[in-house]
This record gives structure tokens, sequence and C-alpha cells, in this order.
């Protein structure tokens, strides 16, 4: 397997320190040193301490599979106050024959899984909306790869025989909900539960889920927004519709049709969010770099959800002439590739761009599909650098 | 719980499960007196706190670097009051990223108010004209900070 350091390899160790560390990268590291101390959350940018939300700065792209202190945090409430691996449960009801607990002993002995999954956001990039919609402004980084192992939900469920009226399948959490604000509860269709790579996830790169990652267990929904995958799961219910809940509707929905940027889309005019989009981001060099001439790889990630991504092409003119960037080894049904493309300018300011393209034909388009809530921004990536 | 008392370093409202931890079990205060939580950790009697919390505010007026672990909203006619209502369950952070129109203050005002967040009708519309005033479409970006560095090489992961 391709590890971080043989990708990097390539990149030529003499070529980063020909182009330098942009200085404001520096600056930056320079500035976590002071930053506000979270154990076991590592550089990471703060968009809210609570409910905890935490960004994934894009240097950290550079690993294929994210380590645990560079996952990005995602909360919608706060996280459970009291979690006590010997009293959970995991409640498997709704429309089944059988329903059951299981305990934490029990769904540990159940056969595991791995799967290698990207995971996002699905307002990752929101703050890069114009008009800028409401929400948890983040930028590029709410998105990490890691190793999610556990059960298959299928396994689960099977025990439980689902009914022929089950059509839906409804997670809830142990995360607690402040005042009035509904429950942050949402449902995946019977299919998408009973793929062979969804799963009820214990562990995250090889260890035990941390808190922040819904120790003891998580849903595990590849390929799909982040919101599909319930940390601190508590509950897996069958249902015979979909669940009707805020974050169902009008939460995490998408425009049938593209619209212009700041108007109105009516509730029936939307869907709800499943699959990611594809995508590709530049992890170095940093937007607003200044680097040396001669020999500059540039270098990011890209993804597709249920997709797999084929090509991710470079421009070093702003789009005006585009290149093939060269993929990286190491890839997964539903992981991200890491690429990279060695460049030699000369001096002077350049826009860089990176496009990536899936099986499935989608390539990222030149301006995001604007929606009211700022889902699925996959525009075109770009920085802006100086040779000199 | 003055949102201020979060000045003296690491949140205990966000502390992580170390590994050990996530063995066995996991409990966490999600709303601790900071206080009394820093007394009991840090083992300072009680009569010692004013002196050690001066001493603190004179470290961060010195080293401008330190960040703060809470968010301020800005000084105004409805900071008391937008404080009261909007911070009772998040940081003032995810107010003071947005950049939205009266229109949009509109709707998340009044949809944070269904959603339990206490304001008298008669503070509404202030409420509003604070929020657009300080936090719309023409203020520059906002600029978050980051969690400190733990300096430790992370493992090559296989």
């Amino acid at each position: 397997m391709t590890t971080r350091r043989d990708f990097l390899k390539r990149i030529s160790s003499a070529a980063l320190a020909a182009s330098a560390a942009p200085s404001f990268f520096l600056q930056n590291s320079f500035a976590q040193d002071r930053g506000i101390s979270l154990p076991g959350e590592d550089g990471m940018i703060v968009r809210s301490s609570r409910f905890l939300d935490l960004e994934t700065p894009v240097e950290y792209f550079d690993f294929w599979l994210t380590p645990v202190p560079h996952f990005f945090v995602r909360n919608h409430m706060h996280e459970p106050s009291e979690l006590n691996a010997g009293d959970w449960r995991l409640n498997i009801g709704g429309e089944v024959e059988k329903p059951f607990a299981l305990t934490l002993a029990q769904l540990s002995k159940l056969p595991t899984h791995s799967v290698v999954n990207t995971l996002e956001c699905a307002g990752n990039g929101r703050g890069l909306y114009r008009p800028q919609v409401p929400g948890v402004q983040w930028g590029k980084g709410a998105v990490g790869t890691a190793r999610f192992s556990g059960p298959r939900l299928r396994d689960v469920l099977q025990r439980a025989v689902v009914k022929s009226s089950g059509k839906h399948v409804m997670f809830r959490g142990l995360d607690e909900v402040p005042g009035k604000v509904p429950p942050f509860i949402r449902s995946i269709p019977i299919e998408k539960a009973l793929d062979s790579d969804t799963l009820v996830a214990t562990h995250m790169n090889g260890a035990p889920l941390t808190k922040h990652h819904g120790f003891p267990a998580r849903a595990l929904v590849p390929g799909w927004i982040g919101a599909a995958s319930c940390k601190w799961l508590t509950e897996v219910k069958v249902l015979d519709s979909e669940f009707v809940g805020n974050f169902m509707s009008p939460g995490y929905r998408f425009p049938n049709q593209p619209g212009k940027p700041g108007e109105v889309v009516k509730p029936e005019d939307t869907h709800p969010l499943t699959a990611l989009n594809v995508k590709s981001v530049i992890s170095g060099p940093l937007d607003g770099a200044s680097v040396k001439p001669g020999h500059v790889t540039i270098h990011g990630a890209a993804w597709a959800g249920e997709a797999d991504v084929v090509k991710v092409e470079v421009s070093t003119d702003a789009g005006a002439t585009w290149s093939a960037a060269t993929l990286g080894h190491e890839s997964a049904h539903y992981a991200w590739r890491l690429w990279s493309y060695d460049w030699k300018p000369k001096p002077g300011d350049y826009t860089i761009l990176s496009r990536a393209t899936d099986n499935r034909g989608r390539s990222q388009p030149d301006t995001p599909v604007w929606n009211p809530s700022g889902y699925l921004y996959n525009a075109i990536d770009q920085v802006k650098i100086n040779v000199a | 719980m003055s949102h201020k008392q979060s000045y003296a370093g690491a949140d205990p409202l966000v502390r992580p499960a170390t590994q050990s931890e996530a063995k066995e079990s996991v409990s966490a205060p999600r709303r601790p007196e900071l206080t009394s939580t820093l007394a009991r950790k840090c083992l300072i009697p009680a009569a010692a706190l004013p002196i050690w919390l001066a001493f603190s505010f004179i470290a961060i007026a010195q080293n401008p670097g330190v960040v703060k672990s809470a968010e301020d909203l800005l000084a105004g006619p409805m900071q008391a009051k937008a404080t009261t209502a909007c911070t009772e369950c998040h940081e003032a952070r995810i107010i003071v990223q947005q950049r939205l129109s009266k229109a949009a203050w509109t709707k998340e005002v009044d949809k944070m108010i269904k959603w339990g967040a206490v304001i008298d009708a008669s503070d509404r519309d202030p409420l509003i004209d604070y929020l657009s005033g300080n936090f719309g479409v023409e203020q520059p970006q906002y600029q978050p900070p980051r969690t400190s560095s733990e300096k430790k090489p992370v493992a090559k992961l296989k």
C-alpha cells in the first residue's frame, strides 16, 4: 500500500524545500501553539466550541486516512453528558418481527466489516456561497477519510427480521437537545440500510471511536452526507415511510432544479440529500502562498460519494488550459483519491484550479449550484499563489 | 454562568474522551461551573481564586496570542439580552461568523424563538437590528481560531 510518505516522496523533498513553505502557513502553525486547547484535536479550525464543530485545515488532506486528531467534528446538539459502555444499548425495533436490544459486548461479537469512507458534512463549503446563508460557515475542511469498522447494519436488521412494510430506517443518537430544538433524527431508505457496506461502526482507523466521533457506536452510511451517519447510535427503527422531522424537512434538502443565487425555493421543489457529489480540493500550495520558481507540486484530494473519481485536472492559468494530475495509488470505493501535478512555473501571480470527474461523467461545475442552506458545494477549487 | 469565565483555557464543555476512557465509560459535565471545576482540578483554595484569575487576565493582556475558547458578542444595546437568549444553548461564535441580511436574520431569530430562545416580544425587533447591524453582509469575514497543536508526530496509518 502506498503510504502518505511514499506519496510525498513523489512530491520530491527537494522541490518542497525549494518551493518554500507558504508564509501564511508558517504563521498559522505559529498561531496553533496559542490556539484553543482541546485534547485530542490537533490544529483544527474552531467553527464552534459549543456545539463542537471543528474543521480540518486543508494541509491535512495529504493523508489518505485522516488521523482522528485532524478529522472534522460536526455536532448539531450537545454531546452526551453520560456515556457508559456497560449501560449502552442498541435498540432495534419498528417494522420488524423480533425487536431486540444489543449490549456493546454482544455487538462486538458480530462479524466485523471495514469500509474506508470519505465522510463529508453536507454543509462543507457553505461559507463559500454568495450570498451567504445561515449555518456553520464551513470552509473546505468538513471532510475526512477514515477506515470505519463494525458489524454490518444488515446483519443486525436481519436478526430482527424486517417486515415487508419496512421501507426506511431511522437512527436516533444520544446527543442532548437543548430547549425545544427538534431532535437530530433522520432516516435512510431500506435499500441503503441493507447495503453490505453500511455499518454500525465501533472503530475508526483501528481504534475505538472517540467521544466526538460517536463512541461507542455510530451509523456509517458510506458515500452519503455525514448527517446520515448518526453518532452515539442508540436506536435503529424500521419505518414504513420516510421519517418526518426537521432534519429530513426542511433540513438537508436540495432544490430539484438549480435556481439563481438568493432565490427562495419551495419545500415541494426539493428532495432529501443522499449521496455526495464529485469534488476536489487543492491542499497545496495553500491559497495566498508565495513559492519559489522551479519545481512545484500541486496536490490535493478528490472524491465522489458512491461514484469513483476517474480524473483530476489542474489548470495553472485560471482555466484557459487543463492538464491531467496523477492519481495516488491508494483507493477504495467510497474513499477519496489523493492527486498531484508537477509544475515548473516562472515568476508571477497564478490562479490554480482543480477539477475532478467521476465514472458517472460528472465534473465539478465552474460555479456551485446555489441552494438556500448552502449544501453540497462542489465548484472547481481555486487557490491564488505568487511565484517569486 | 458568564461566558467570560471560559477565558481560562481549556474548555471543559468539550473535553473529549481519552482512549482509556473510551474503553470504560465517559462522563463529561456539560455545563459545569468553571470556577468550581478549576478549583477542584487545580486544587486552588477558594480564597486564592481571585488572585489567580487576576494574574490570568494580566497574562492574557500581555499575550495577545492567547485565544479565547468562547467568543463574545459585540457591544451594543442588545448584547446582554442576545447573550442570555442565544448562548444558553450555543456559543456566540455561531452568531459572529454569520453574514446575513436583515431578512435572513429575521428568519433565524423567529426559528430560534420557536426552538425555545427566551426573547420578549418587545425585544425581537431590536435583536434583529442588533444582529443584522453587527453581523450583516457588509462586515468583513470572521477569522476562526484553531485548536492548539499537540506537536506529537502522527502515527502512520495502515
